[in-house]
C-alpha cells in the first residue's frame, strides 16, 4: 500500500463489541488508524454482562468497565457517548447522528447490538415493562422501593440473573417460562430441576410452562397485575422482558445494507457494501446471530486482520454457557438432548447439588451439561470443539479430566 | 508391656512355633505375631498365613455361649440336654447310635477323652475326624507296610536328601515352611534334584528340576515301574530286602505285570518316556531320596495302594532309617498326628493299638478301667454320615470342624444330619455351614485360648499354649467332653483337673504294657509334672522312658512293627479313579487349596490380607478348553456333577492339562452363595482307608451368559438373594461382596436398587452413575455425608480395587467435594487443587492465581496472559483484580 494516509474507521455502536474492537484496533502497533466510536448509551466500553452482577450488588459500578475509555481518549480515540447515529450515505461514507452531526468515513462498522425482545402481550407497550439490556435498565430497577413485586417473563440466562438480581434486591419476583423447564437450551429436565430447586430457596417463585396472557393496566397505564393463563392476577409493580433479543438492524436496512434476522456478514465480516463492516449482536453468519461474547470475540480478531490486510476468516464454533449468579454453577455446551443414534452418560448427586450429563455420538462428545461442580467443563469443550474421539475415555469420562488424562492435571 | 508366650501354629501340619505377645491390658490390640527361632520346625520362619494370625483372634463372630434349638443357655443346661438324649439313644438303641466327628485342629488331650469316652465308656467305635478326609490313607499305607502308623523321616531328611520327589503336594502353597526350606537346601546344594509329580503345574514346580504332569489318578504306576526299573539298574538293597522285609517277589511280580515296560508305563501316566527316564535315571543314582506325599496321593479310592508303591520302592532300595531318605507323608492338619496317636480314628482303638491287635482292647480296658469297651472298628466318615442318614446313628458331636464344606456329596451330609435326632456342634464361630445344622451349639476355645499339645508331620509334640482368655462363656473342647461323660454317669473317669492330667495319662497308656512293642511310646512324659508340662520343648516321639531327647528317625536298626519285625512289601496294580470322563461329564476336576487360606476359613476369612492373593472361588480351566466353551477369564462358569453345581470364576490358566480344571475347597456359603465344591464330589472312598477320592469327580462346564458382573462394598452385611453369585470377601472395614447379576437388572438403576433390601436405604440418598456405552451403573449410598454402600455393575468381569472404597466406609468419615465423585470410580483423582474457581470460562481457580502471583505475575493482563482467566466474558475481572493487592500483602 506504500505510505498512506491516516485511515478513519468509524464504529456505530459502543456496547462490548464496539468499544472492545476500539480498543484493540487502537492496540495495533503497525498501523495508522484514527478511530470514532459511537454510542448512544450514556456510558461507554462497560460489560454488559455483568449488569446482573451490579443488579445483584456482588459488584460495584467503577467494576464495570470492559476497556480502559481514559486511555483510549489519551491514545486519541474519539468517543461520542449519548448520541446515537440517525442515517448512513453509503455512497458519500458519512454517518449522520440525532445530534445532526455528521461524520466522514474510510471504513464503517456496525456494532449496533441488539434490544430486548418484547412479546406481544396486551399491555406489553406500558412503560414499567422493560428489557434488560443496559446499564440505565438496572439504574431503573434499582430505583424500585423494597417488597415491590417484579415479574420476569423468561426462564433463560438473562432472566435468571435479572431475577435473582431483583430477589437480592428485596424484592418478591415471579419468573414465567413457557418452557416445562427452565435454560430448556441450555439444560436437560434433571438439572434444570436442580437449578430450580436452588433459586427457589433464593426466593424466586416459577410459574413454568406458562406465558402471562395480559399486563392490566392501572388508570396510570402502568401494569399493576399479571393475568396468568388460568385466570389469577398477580400484582405486579415492573415487568421484565427477558424472552430473547431482536438484533438491531434499523439503521442499517435505512441505509440498504443487506439484512435477515440481522446485518447479513461474510466470513471476513464484510456487509453487502464495500468497506461496511458488522459484527457482534447485530450480525449474521452464516443464518445465525450471536448473543454470547465468545464468537464476537472472534469476530473482532477477524476483523482487525480484514482490516489490517490479512487473511482471516470467521467461523462459528460452539460455544459453553454459563449462568453468573454467585453460588450457582452450571455449565452447558453442544446438544441438550440426545438424538436416537446418541447416548447419554450420567452422573448424580442430587444432595450435593451435583449432576452431570454427557452426550456422545459414535465416539465423539457432542453435548455436556454441568450442574453444581462445573471444573471440568473446558475440558468437555475441547473435547467437542475438538471432536476428539473419546472411544477409549468413555468409562471414566463423565469423571472429568483428572481421571481420563491424569498426566495434564 | 507385654508378656511373650510360645506356642504352635493352628494350619497346616508343619507346626511351626509361634510367638504371640500378650499386651498386659485386654484393652490393648494384639500385635503382629512372630516365628520362634527356637522351634525346630521353622526356626523363626512363617508364612502368611501363619504371619496374619494376631488379626484372626478377635472376630465378630464368636459363638460366646451354649445355644439350644437356637436359644442361649448356660452350659449346665445345654450339657443336661446332651447328656440326656446321649443316655436315651444308648439305651434305646444301642451304643452305635451315637459318635464322636472331630477334627485335626483340636489338641491331643481333646482327641484322648473324646476317644475314651465313645470307646471306653459309652462302647462305640464311631469316632472318626476330618483327617479322613486328609491322610488316613497313609496311615493304612504305613500299617501295611510296617505294621504301624510310623512317619519314618523328619524335615531335616528335605533337606538332607540328593533327590526329593513330592508327589501330588504343592507344598509352596499347602505347606509354605517346608517349601522354603527345601528351597533354600536346594540353593545351597544347587546338585539336589526335586521332581514334582503333579496333573497340575503348581507354584511347587519352581523349584523343580523336572514337573511330570501325570494323568490324574495314576501316581501308583510311576512307583510300580520304579521298582521294576530298580531291579534292572541294580539299585536293590537286596541285603536290606533279606533280612528285614518280606514280599518282595510277589510285589515285583505284580510290578513287572503292571508296568512291564517303560513305553506301558509312561503311556499309562500319559507323560513322555524321556522324562520318565529321567526321573528313573535320578532314583537310580541317587541313594538319599525322599518321597515327599501329600493330599494327592491320598484323596483317592487307591490311595493306600499309591502308598505302598512309594513305600515299596524305598524298601526295596533299603532307603529308609537313614539320613535323607524315606517315604515321607505329610499332613495337612496341625494335630491330625495328635489324634492318630490317641487312636482318634474309628478304625484304630487308642495309643496306636488297633482292635485287630491281639491283647489291645483288653489292655486298653484294663488301663481306662472302662466298663463298655468297643470291640470292633466304628464307622469311617462317609460311612457313618450314610449311617445316619439310613437313622442308624442318631446323635453325632461334631468337633472343630465343618462337614457340611469338606466331606464330598454335600447334599447327602445335609440329608444325614437332618435325619440326626441331636446334632451337637462345637465350635468358636457362631456361623458356618455346619453349625446351620446343629441342635446343640457349644462355644469353644480357639487357637490362643486352647491349651495342650499337637504333633506335626515329622512327629513332633509341642505345646499350644492358652495364652489369651477365653471369651464369654467359652469352654475347652476336654472339658465340654468330661461334663457330658459325668452326665453320663462316669464321673471318675473324666475328673480332670488340667490338661496335663490328661496328658500324663494319655502317655501312661502309651507306655503301658508296651516294651517296644508299640512304635508310639512317650512313657518319659507319664510321670512329668504340671511344671515339666507347661514348660515342654518340643520333641519327637518315640519318647520311651529312659530316652528324654526323643526320637529323630524310625528304623534305622531295620526294625519294623509288624510281629516278625520286618517290613512288608505289598503288591501293586494301578488302577485308574473309579469315575472317568464321560460325553456328559467330560471334564476331570481336581480340588486343593490356594496359598492364603485354610481349610473353610473360618479362621483366616478374618484376615482381610488373606484375601489379596485369591480373593474368589474360581475353577482353572485350560485356554483350550475356555475357547471351546466361550468361558472367558474372570467370567462366572456353572459346573455340575451327577451330585450338584457350583457356581465360580473361571481362572483360564495352562497350569491345568486339556480335560482338567481345578478348583479350590475353601469358600463357604458363608463367604458364596454356591461355592462349595465338596458338593461335586461323590463319595467314593478308598476300600481300605475309608479316605474320600476328593481329588477327582468328573463334572461338566458352562458359561454363565446373559450375565452383568459387580461389586459392592457396604459398611453392614447385606442379603443378595436376587444375584445369581455373590462372593464375600472379607475387608478390613465393612463388607466388600463381588456379584453377578442377570443382565436384565443391569438395565437400568431402578432394577439395580430392586436387587436391594429397602429398608436400609430409607435414608440417604443414592449418588448415580449411569453408562449405556460400556454398559455400566454405579450407585452410592451416602446418609448424612457418610458412604454406607456402593454398587458397581458392568457388563464384562473385571477386577476393580475396592480397597479405598472399604478404607471410606471407615465410620465417621465424612466425604469431601471430590470423594463424592471419586467413590463412582472406585479411586481419587490426581487432581491439582485448583482452589475455588474464580475464571469459570476457563476454570482458573484462587490457587492456580495466587501461585501465579507469587512467582511474579503482578497485573490481571499478565494473569490472563498466563492462564487466560478473564480473557473471555471478564467477569472475573474484578474478582482477579482482588487478587493481586492480597498477595503483595502476604508476601511483604
Amino acid at each position: 500500500m506504500g505510505q498512506v494516509s491516516c485511515v478513519h474507521i468509524v464504529i456505530v455502536g459502543a456496547g462490548m463489541a464496539g468499544s472492545k474492537l476500539a480498543f484493540d484496533l487502537m492496540q495495533q502497533k503497525n498501523a495508522n488508524y484514527s478511530i470514532t466510536l459511537i454510542g448512544e448509551e450514556a456510558q461507554v466500553g462497560y460489560n454488559r454482562i455483568m449488569l446482573s452482577s451490579l443488579l445483584a450488588k456482588d459488584i460495584s459500578d467503577h467494576e464495570m468497565s470492559l476497556v480502559d475509555t481514559e486511555k483510549m481518549q489519551q491514545e486519541g480515540v474519539s468517543i461520542i457517548a449519548g448520541d446515537g447515529v440517525e442515517s448512513i450515505d453509503l455512497e458519500t461514507k458519512v454517518v449522520c447522528l440525532v445530534s445532526a452531526k455528521t461524520i466522514r468515513y474510510d471504513k464503517l462498522i456496525m456494532a449496533t447490538g441488539s434490544r430486548a425482545r418484547i412479546l406481544p402481550i396486551d399491555g406489553a407497550k406500558a412503560s414499567n415493562v422493560m428489557g434488560f439490556r443496559t446499564w440505565n435498565d438496572v439504574n431503573i430497577m434499582a430505583s424500585l422501593q423494597k417488597k415491590q413485586s417484579v415479574c420476569v417473563i423468561g426462564g433463560g440466562l438473562l432472566g435468571l440473573e435479572a431475577a435473582v438480581g431483583l430477589v437480592k434486591r428485596g424484592h418478591k419476583v415471579t419468573v414465567f417460562h413457557r418452557s416445562k423447564w427452565l435454560l430448556n437450551r441450555q439444560l436437560d429436565a434433571e438439572s434444570a430441576a436442580l437449578l430450580r430447586s436452588r433459586l427457589e430457596q433464593m426466593g424466586i417463585e416459577f410459574r413454568l410452562g406458562e406465558s402471562p396472557s395480559s399486563f392490566i393496566q392501572s388508570e396510570s397505564g402502568l401494569v399493576n397485575q399479571v393475568m396468568c393463563a388460568d385466570g389469577e392476577r398477580m400484582t405486579a409493580d415492573l415487568v421484565v422482558m427477558a424472552a430473547g433479543i431482536s438484533p438491531e438492524i434499523a439503521l442499517a436496512k435505512l441505509a440498504g445494507l443487506k439484512t435477515n434476522q440481522a446485518i447479513v456478514v461474510d466470513e471476513k465480516m464484510q456487509t453487502s457494501y464495500r468497506d461496511v463492516f458488522a459484527l457482534g449482536e447485530c450480525c449474521e453468519f452464516d443464518q445465525q446471530t450471536f448473543g454470547l461474547v465468545a464468537p464476537i470475540w472472534d469476530q473482532i480478531k477477524v476483523l482487525i486482520s480484514v482490516l489490517n490486510d490479512k487473511d482471516a476468516r470467521f467461523s462459528i464454533e460452539p460455544t459453553p454457557t454459563k449462568l453468573k449468579v454467585s453460588g450457582v454453577n452450571l455449565f452447558s455446551v453442544g446438544k441438550v438432548q440426545a438424538d436416537l443414534d446418541d447416548s447419554c452418560i450420567f452422573f448424580k448427586d442430587i444432595e450435593a447439588n451435583h449432576y452431570r450429563k454427557l452426550i456422545v455420538n459414535d465416539g465423539v462428545l457432542v453435548g455436556a451439561i454441568l450442574y453444581g461442580n462445573v471444573a471440568d467443563g473446558s475440558w468437555y469443550f475441547q473435547l467437542i470443539q475438538n471432536k476428539t474421539n473419546v472411544s477409549d475415555m468413555l468409562e471414566l469420562l463423565v469423571f472429568g479430566e483428572a481421571y481420563c488424562c491424569p498426566k495434564v492435571a | 508391656m507385654a508378656t511373650i508366650g510360645k506356642t504352635t501354629c493352628p494350619y497346616c501340619g508343619v507346626g511351626c512355633g509361634v510367638n504371640l505377645s500378650v499386651p498386659d491390658s485386654s484393652m490393648e490390640a494384639i500385635p503382629p505375631v512372630s516365628g520362634d527361632v527356637d522351634h525346630p520346625a521353622n526356626f523363626g520362619r512363617l508364612c502368611v498365613k501363619g504371619s496374619s494370625l494376631a488379626q484372626t483372634i478377635q472376630s465378630d463372630d464368636r459363638l460366646l455361649t451354649p445355644i439350644v434349638k437356637g436359644e442361649s443357655v448356660s452350659w449346665e443346661s445345654a450339657v443336661d440336654t446332651v447328656g440326656e438324649k446321649i443316655a436315651q439313644v444308648v439305651k434305646d438303641h444301642g451304643p452305635d447310635a451315637f459318635a464322636f466327628y472331630l477334627s485335626g485342629q483340636i489338641l491331643t488331650e481333646d482327641y484322648y477323652v473324646a476317644n475314651k469316652l465313645a470307646k471306653g465308656f459309652i462302647g462305640t467305635a464311631n469316632v472318626d475326624t476330618n483327617s479322613r478326609l486328609c491322610m488316613a490313607s497313609a496311615v493304612v499305607g504305613y500299617k501295611r507296610a510296617f505294621g504301624s502308623d510310623t512317619v519314618p523321616c523328619n524335615y531335616e531328611d528335605l533337606e538332607l536328601c540328593d533327590l526329593l520327589i513330592m508327589v501330588g503336594s504343592n507344598a509352596a502353597w499347602t505347606h509354605p515352611i517346608l517349601y522354603q526350606r527345601i528351597a533354600e537346601a536346594k540353593k545351597q546344594r544347587p546338585h539336589m534334584k526335586i521332581v514334582v509329580i503333579d496333573p497340575r503345574e503348581t507354584a511347587t514346580c519352581d523349584i523343580a528340576d523336572l514337573h511330570l504332569a501325570i494323568k490324574p489318578g495314576t501316581d501308583a504306576a510311576v512307583f510300580s515301574f520304579l521298582l521294576h526299573h530298580s531291579v534292572q539298574a541294580g539299585v536293590l538293597d537286596n541285603g536290606f530286602i533279606s533280612r528285614h522285609t518280606n514280599g518282595f517277589k510277589a510285589a515285583l511280580e505284580q510290578a513287572n505285570e503292571s508296568t512291564p515296560t517303560l513305553f506301558s508305563a509312561a503311556n499309562f501316566c500319559g507323560i513322555s518316556e524321556q522324562d520318565f527316564m529321567q526321573l528313573a535315571s535320578w532314583w537310580n543314582e541317587t541313594p538319599k531320596a525322599v518321597t515327599f506325599y501329600s493330599q494327592g496321593i491320598n484323596q483317592s479310592s487307591s490311595g493306600v495302594d499309591k502308598c505302598n508303591a512309594i513305600i515299596n520302592c524305598h524298601l526295596a532300595t533299603g532307603r529308609i532309617g537313614k539320613e535323607g531318605a524315606g517315604p515321607f507323608s505329610i499332613t495337612g492338619q496341625p494335630n491330625a498326628m495328635g489324634g492318630r496317636e490317641v487312636g482318634g480314628l474309628a478304625n484304630q482303638l487308642a495309643a496306636h493299638m488297633d482292635f485287630a491287635t491281639p491283647g489291645a482292647h483288653q489292655l486298653v480296658q484294663t488301663f481306662w478301667q472302662a466298663p463298655n469297651m468297643a470291640t470292633e472298628n466304628g464307622l469311617k466318615a462317609v460311612d457313618l454320615f450314610q449311617a445316619m442318614e439310613e437313622g442308624k446313628v442318631k446323635v453325632v458331636w461334631i468337633m472343630s470342624t465343618n462337614p457340611m464344606v469338606s466331606l464330598p456329596d454335600t447334599d447327602q451330609v445335609r440329608r444325614a444330619l437332618e435325619k440326626c435326632e441331636l446334632v451337637i456342634v462345637s465350635d468358636c464361630k457362631a456361623h458356618t455351614d455346619t453349625t446351620e445344622m446343629a441342635d446343640v451349639l457349644f462355644p469353644a476355645t480357639g487357637w490362643s485360648e486352647k491349651d495342650g499339645t499337637v504333633t506335626n508331620s515329622e512327629r513332633r509334640i509341642s505345646r499350644q499354649r492358652g495364652l489369651l482368655p477365653a471369651p464369654g462363656d467359652a469352654k475347652h473342647d476336654w472339658w465340654a467332653i468330661c461334663e457330658v461323660a459325668k452326665r453320663l454317669g462316669y464321673q471318675s473317669a473324666f475328673s480332670y483337673k488340667s490338661v496335663h492330667e490328661i496328658f500324663v495319662e494319655h502317655a501312661a497308656l502309651s507306655t503301658f504294657e508296651n516294651n517296644g512293642k508299640r512304635d508310639f511310646d512317650i512313657g518319659h512324659f507319664s510321670q512329668m509334672t504340671k511344671e515339666e508340662y507347661d514348660a515342654l520343648i518340643p520333641v519327637q516321639w518315640p519318647v520311651p522312658k529312659g530316652q528324654p531327647e526323643g526320637t529323630a528317625r524310625m528304623f534305622e536298626n531295620g526294625r519294623f512293627f509288624t510281629p516278625d519285625g520286618r517290613a512288608k512289601f505289598i503288591p501293586i496294580t494301578p488302577v485308574l479313579p473309579v469315575h472317568t470322563s464321560t460325553p456328559e461329564w467330560p471334564f476331570t476336576l481336581n480340588t486343593g487349596r490356594v496359598r492364603d487360606q485354610w481349610h473353610t476359613m473360618t479362621r483366616t476369612g478374618d484376615a482381610a490380607l488373606l484375601t489379596k492373593h485369591t480373593d474368589q472361588p474360581y475353577v482353572e480351566i485350560h485356554p483350550k478348553d475356555a475357547k471351546h466353551l466361550k468361558i472367558e477369564d474372570k467370567a462366572l462358569v456353572s459346573i455340575t456333577s451327577p451330585y450338584g453345581e457350583a457356581l465360580l470364576k473361571a481362572k483360564v490358566s495352562r497350569a491345568v492339562s486339556p480335560g482338567n480344571v481345578f478348583a479350590p475347597i475353601h469358600w463357604t456359603r458363608q463367604f458364596s452363595n454356591a461355592a462349595v465344591v465338596s458338593k461335586l464330589i461323590p463319595q467314593v472312598v478308598d476300600p481300605l482307608s475309608g479316605q474320600p477320592e476328593s481329588k477327582h469327580a468328573q463334572v461338566k462346564l458352562e458359561a454363565v451368559n446373559g450375565v452383568s458382573y459387580g461389586v459392592i462394598v457396604s459398611s453392614t452385611p447385606l442379603e443378595l438373594l436376587d444375584f445369581i453369585y455373590w462372593c464375600l470377601v472379607p475387608s478390613e472395614q465393612g463388607y466388600h461382596y463381588e456379584v453377578v447379576c442377570s443382565v436384565e437388572k443391569n438395565k437400568n438403576v431402578t432394577s439395580i436398587l430392586s436387587l436391594f433390601n429397602q429398608r436400609e436405604q430409607s435414608n440417604g440418598q443414592w449418588l448415580e452413575y449411569n453408562n449405556p456405552n460400556t454398559q455400566q451403573t454405579r450407585l452410592a449410598h451416602i446418609y448424612r455425608n457418610i458412604l454406607t454402600a456402593v454398587v458397581y455393575i458392568h457388563p464384562k468381569p473385571e477386577f476393580i480395587s475396592c480397597d479405598w472404597l472399604v478404607s471410606k466406609l471407615a465410620e465417621g468419615e465424612t466425604l469431601s467435594e471430590s470423594d463424592r465423585m471419586a467413590i463412582l470410580v472406585g479411586t481419587p483423582a490426581n487432581v491439582e487443587d485448583k482452589g475455588t474457581i474464580v475464571c469459570s470460562c476457563f476454570q482458573v481457580g484462587s490457587k492456580q492465581i495466587e501461585k501465579s502471583i507469587k512467582e511474579g505475575v503482578g497485573s490481571v493482563e499478565e494473569l490472563g496472559a498466563r492462564l487466560k482467566c478473564g480473557t473471555n466474558c471478564g467477569s472475573c475481572l474484578p474478582e482477579l483484580k482482588h487478587f493481586i493487592p492480597i498477595i503483595t500483602e502476604l508476601t511483604v
